[in-house]
């Protein structure tokens, strides 16, 4: 998988390790603002009420 | 495909699933606390703000005495704040803004009020709901609260110190009794101006609320100074 996706890179090794590193930083940043505050409210820390609203 | 790149696509799919877990586990334990922090001190900045205004207001306007009241009874306004509580007990800076309603959204800036317990300082029970754990940590040291502790919040024209009355006491989630104007368990038998917290219990669990009660010990208008309880 990770070597495919180095195989399709373009350019040359410093290349391919600085587009790497914006893809990492690119996935991070969907997963803190888009994937992790969807899934944080389905684990239990939000319930905090006794009329469970 | 060989059996080689079976075993290395699944190795690498072992290791990105881990990596995530891990990121998870930071935006829980730090990122939502980072978040919180701002959007707490954005609610507290508007508050001043809109105090400053009205007491300006107060000052131009035709008597001095009219704007206190109209705060007063100003209808508090579902997801937005309008007081500001501080608990000595949990660290003299300690100090969260309140806003009204316990939606998942309200509760991530700021501690949330039952919308339907009476209002800051008046007759019945005010009752107010926080995070113990995550966006801030605000009621990490609940455990810690004993009677005779100072519950001080502010509307920006009073000061209202209630105090603690007992431990706090461990309940099932069903349990909307204890937010009543006279809370079940709570030992109080006679109408009055109550104020309850909840919390989660345990601490990064959901299968009980802790839940806190005291009474309004004393009022004084904010041109009196701070009172007694955030006096070190």
């Amino acid at each position: 998988m990770y070597g495919w996706i180095w195989r399709h890179l373009p350019g040359n090794a410093w290349v391919k390790a600085l587009l790497s590193l914006l893809l990492v930083l690119a996935v991070v940043y969907v997963l803190f603002q888009y994937v992790f505050p969807w899934a944080e409210p389905l684990l239990p820390f939000n319930d905090v009420t006794v009329d469970g609203q | 495909m060989s059996v080689r790149a079976l075993v290395r696509t699944f190795s690498e799919l072992c290791i990105t699933v881990g990596t995530v877990i891990v990121l998870f586990v930071v935006y829980v334990l730090f990122w939502t606390g980072v978040k919180a922090d701002r959007a707490m001190d954005h609610q507290i900045d508007r508050l001043q703000d809109q105090w400053a205004e009205q007491s300006l207001a107060a000052r131009d306007g035709k008597s001095g005495r009219g704007a206190p009241l109209l705060a007063l009874h100003t209808k508090y306004e579902d997801g937005e704040p309008f007081a500001v509580m501080y608990i000595p007990r949990f660290g003299f800076t300690w100090n969260k803004p309140v806003l009204q309603g316990t939606a998942t959204g309200t509760l991530k800036k700021g501690l949330g009020h039952y919308a339907r317990t009476a209002q800051l300082g008046q007759k019945g029970n005010f009752a107010v709901a926080g995070h113990r754990r995550t966006y801030g940590d605000p009621f990490k040291d609940f455990p810690e609260l004993r009677p005779g502790d100072a519950v001080v919040l502010t509307d920006g024209t009073t000061w209202f110190t209630y105090r603690i009355d007992r431990k706090p006491y461990r309940t099932l989630p069903a349990d909307i009794g204890v937010i009543d104007p006279v809370p079940r368990k709570s030992g109080y038998r006679e109408p009055g101006r109550y104020l309850t917290l909840t919390t989660c219990e345990p601490e990064w669990g959901h299968s009980h609320r802790l839940i806190a009660w005291a009474h309004l010990d004393a009022t004084q208008p904010v041109e009196a100074g701070k009172p007694e309880a955030l006096r070190r």
